[in-house]
C-alpha cells in the first residue's frame, strides 16, 4: 500500500471509485468482513491497531474499503477517516447483547458527525452464524434505526465468517452509490 | 575536477576569510568569511573528489577560482582535502542490528526524520501527534500535541535542528521548538490535507504542499504566509528546495512538476513529459538537474536551468513510488511497486544495477551519505540494505509486523530509523 497509495485513495474519487468506511466496536468483525470481501484467508485475524485498506471490484465500481480499528482508546481517531466517505458501513456483533447499548451510542454519535451528514449507512448485523445472535429486526428496534430520517439506511443480517448476507449488503451499497454519483 | 565556488565580485578585497570547515557529505570545504562586518559562509563543493585525486593540482585549481583561498592558506586546504580523502576511503561497511523497538504511537506511523547530528529523531502518526526521541537511549523526549488529524509530513530545520515543522491532514502546519516542544506558530490557509513540507536551507522559510493543489511558503519568524504557489491542477504530494534555497520544486498528481523562484513566488518552468501522477521531485546537490519519478513507471532527468528533458529511465514494470540522487548527484536510485529498485548513472544514464529481493512494493529508497549503500522500505515488512554498485542485498532488517512506511539513514550513515504501520519504530545500529 505505502503512504503514497493512501494519499491517492484519500482524494475525492473519480466516478467509478467509491470510498467505503467500515466502523464498529472492537471484535464486531470488521476485518473479517473486509477480508471476506477481498476473498482473502480469514483464519488469522488479530485486533486492528490502526487500519486496513482493500480495493474490491463490484458491479463496475472500484470499492476502496477502509477498515478502522474499533478499540475504545482509538475510537476518538475515527474522525481522521471521515473525509470523502461515500457509504458508511457499521458492523455489529449480534451475539454480544451486553454491548448493544455501547454500539448504539457510538452509531448515534457517528450519525451526528457533520462530515458524515447525509452519507448512506448500511448496518451489518454480523455473526448470525452464532446461535445466540439477535435477529436484525431486534437490533433495528433496539437501536431505534427507524428514527433515522436524514439519510438512507439499511440493516442487513450477515455472517462475515461464512459470507452469508454479505453480498446482499454490498448490492445495497452499489445501488446507493449509483444513486449518489448521479 | 569540477569545483563549484560561488563567484566573488568586485567587493572581494573587502572579504576576509575567518575559518575553513570540513563537510564530509557531500565532500566540500565551507568558508566562513567576513564581508562588510558581516559573517557569511560559502562552500567549495568537491563532488568529484576521489582518494586518488592529486591534492596539489586540486588546491591550485581551487586557488585560481576562489580568491579567499590565498597562498598562505594552501597548506591548510591540502590538509583538509586529505582528511576528506581519508573519509572517502573508509567506505561504510557497517552491519546493522536492531537496537530498540519503540512502541511509539497508538496508531500507525507516517514519516520519520533525524536531526543532522543524529542525536534525536521525530515520528509522525495517525494518532495526531509527533514525538521526539533520543536516538542513543530510545527515550521519548517530547510529544508535540495540538493537531486535530493525522500528522503526516515532518521535518527538522537541518543543519540547525532547533526547530520542527509538522504538516497535518487537519490542513495546518505547526512550527515547534525542538528543545522545549513549545509551538511557535500554526500556519493556516490550506484548504485540504498538508502532505509534504520542507525548511529552506537557510531555515528562514517553511514550504508546505497540499492536496488543495497549492504550495505555500511561510516566514518562520513572523508566522506569516509569504507566497502561495498556484498553478498545479491536482494534489501536490512532493516538494523540495534546491541546495541554494532560491528554487523549490513541487510534484503533483497532475503529472507535472513545477520549479518556482522562492524570492518572487513565480513559476520558473513546468516539467512536462510524464503521463501519470508524479511521486517524487527533487534537485541534485549542485542544482544542475531535476529528477522526477512517476506512476507512469518511469523516472525522468531534466536540465534544471530550463526544464528540458535530459533522459528517461525505463525498465520498471510498475509505478515508481520513490526516487533519489546520492549526495554528490552521480547516482540515481528508483523504487517501484514492482518490488524492485534500480540504480542509474546520472552521467551515462545507464542502469548500473537492479535490486531484487523484496516480496512487496518498495515505497522508500535512499542512499547512505557515503553513496555506497542503499536503504529500501517495503510493504513486505522489511527494510533492506544493498550494495549500490553490485545490487547485492547485504541485509534484511526484519521484525516489523506490518508494512514499513518510512526509513532513513542518519548523516553519518551508521544509524537507521524505520517507521511502520505496526505503530512502532525501530532503531538499528
Amino acid at each position: 500500500m505505502g503512504l503514497l497509495s493512501i494519499l491517492r485513495k484519500l482524494k475525492s474519487a473519480p466516478d467509478q471509485e467509491v470510498r467505503l468506511l467500515l466502523l464498529g466496536l472492537d471484535n464486531a468483525g470488521k476485518t473479517t468482513l473486509l477480508k471476506q470481501l477481498a476473498s482473502e484467508d480469514i483464519s488469522h485475524i488479530t485486533p486492528t491497531q490502526g487500519f486496513n485498506i482493500k480495493s474490491v471490484q463490484s458491479q463496475g465500481f472500484k470499492l476502496n474499503v477502509w477498515d478502522i480499528g474499533g478499540q475504545r482508546k482509538i475510537r476518538p481517531y475515527w474522525r481522521n477517516y471521515f473525509e470523502n466517505t461515500d457509504i458508511l458501513i457499521y458492523v455489529i456483533d449480534s451475539a454480544d447483547r451486553k454491548r448493544f447499548e455501547e454500539t448504539g451510542q457510538e452509531l448515534a454519535e457517528l450519525l451526528e458527525e457533520e462530515k458524515l451528514s447525509c452519507v448512506p449507512v448500511l448496518i451489518f448485523a454480523n455473526k448470525q452464524d452464532l446461535l445466540t445472535a439477535a435477529p436484525a429486526s431486534e437490533i433495528a428496534e433496539g437501536l431505534n434505526l427507524h428514527t433515522i430520517r436524514d439519510r438512507v439506511w439499511q440493516i442487513q443480517s450477515c455472517s462475515a465468517l461464512t459470507g452469508e448476507g454479505v453480498q446482499d449488503g454490498m448490492n445495497w451499497v452499489c445501488k446507493n452509490v449509483i444513486a449518489k454519483k448521479k | 575536477m569540477a569545483t563549484n565556488p560561488i563567484r566573488v565580485g568586485s567587493g572581494s578585497e573587502k572579504m576576509k576569510l575567518k575559518s575553513l570547515l570540513l563537510r564530509y557529505y557531500p565532500p566540500g570545504i565551507m568558508l566562513e568569511y567576513e564581508k562588510s562586518g558581516e559573517l557569511k559562509t560559502k562552500s567549495i563543493d568537491l563532488l568529484d573528489l576521489h582518494p586518488s585525486t592529486d591534492v596539489n593540482a586540486l588546491v591550485e585549481e581551487i586557488q585560481r577560482a576562489e580568491p579567499l583561498i590565498t597562498a598562505s592558506r594552501s597548506d591548510q586546504v591540502k590538509l583538509l582535502i586529505r582528511r576528506l580523502q581519508e573519509k572517502l576511503g573508509q567506505h561504510s561497511n557497517h552491519k546493522f542490528s536492531l537496537f530498540k523497538v519503540l512502541r511509539a504511537h497508538i496508531l500507525p506511523l507516517t514519516n520519520v526524520a533525524l536531526n543532522k547530528s543524529g542525536s534525536c529523531f521525530i515520528t509522525g502518526s495517525y494518532d495526531r501527534t509527533c514525538k521526539v526521541w533520543n536516538t542513543a537511549s530510545g527515550e521519548e523526549l517530547l510529544t508535540l500535541d495540538g493537531h486535530r488529524n493525522v500528522v503526516y509530513a515532518i521535518a527538522f530545520n537541518n543543519p540547525y535542528g532547533d526547530k520542527i515543522a509538522t504538516g497535518s491532514f487537519d490542513k495546518t502546519c505547526k512550527l515547534w521548538n525542538a528543545e522545549t516542544g513549545a509551538c511557535y506558530h500554526t500556519f493556516r490557509g490550506h484548504t485540504a490535507e498538508i502532505v509534504c513540507l520542507s525548511f529552506n536551507p537557510q531555515s528562514t522559510l517553511v514550504a508546505t504542499g497540499s492536496m488543495d493543489t497549492t504550495s505555500k511558503l511561510w516566514d518562520i519568524q513572523n508566522g506569516e504566509e509569504v507566497f502561495t504557489l498556484t498553478g498545479h491542477s491536482a494534489e501536490i504530494i512532493s516538494l523540495s528546495f534546491n541546495t541554494l534555497g532560491d528554487r523549490i520544486i513541487t510534484g503533483s498528481f497532475d503529472h507535472t512538476a513545477v520549479v518556482w523562484d522562492t524570492e518572487t513566488g513565480r513559476k520558473v518552468y513546468t516539467v512536462i513529459g510524464h503521463c501519470a501522477e508524479i511521486s517524487t521531485a527533487m534537485f541534485n546537490w549542485d542544482c544542475s538537474m531535476v529528477l522526477t519519478g512517476s506512476m507512469d513507471k518511469t523516472c525522468m532527468l531534466w536540465d534544471a536551468t530550463n526544464g528540458k528533458c535530459i533522459a528517461t529511465f525505463t525498465g520498471h514494470d510498475d509505478e515508481i513510488l520513490d526516487c533519489c540522487f546520492d549526495y554528490t548527484g552521480k547516482l540515481i536510485a528508483t523504487a517501484s511497486a514492482d518490488g524492485t529498485a534500480r540504480v542509474f548513472s546520472a552521467a551515462t544514464r545507464k542502469c548500473i544495477t537492479k535490486l531484487e529481493g523484496h516480496e512487496g512494493e518498495i515505497s522508500k529508497i535512499s542512499f547512505n551519505p557515503q553513496g555506497n549503500r542503499l536503504l529500501t522500505g517495503s510493504s513486505d515488512k522489511t527494510a533492506r540494505i544493498w550494495d549500490a554498485q553490485t545490487g547485492q542485498c547485504l541485509q534484511a532488517l526484519e521484525g516489523h509486523t506490518d508494512e514499513i512506511f518510512s526509513c532513513t539513514f542518519n548523516y553519518k550513515g551508521n544509524i537507521i530509523i524505520t517507521g511502520s504501520k505496526d505503530n512502532t519504530c525501530r532503531i538499528w545500529h
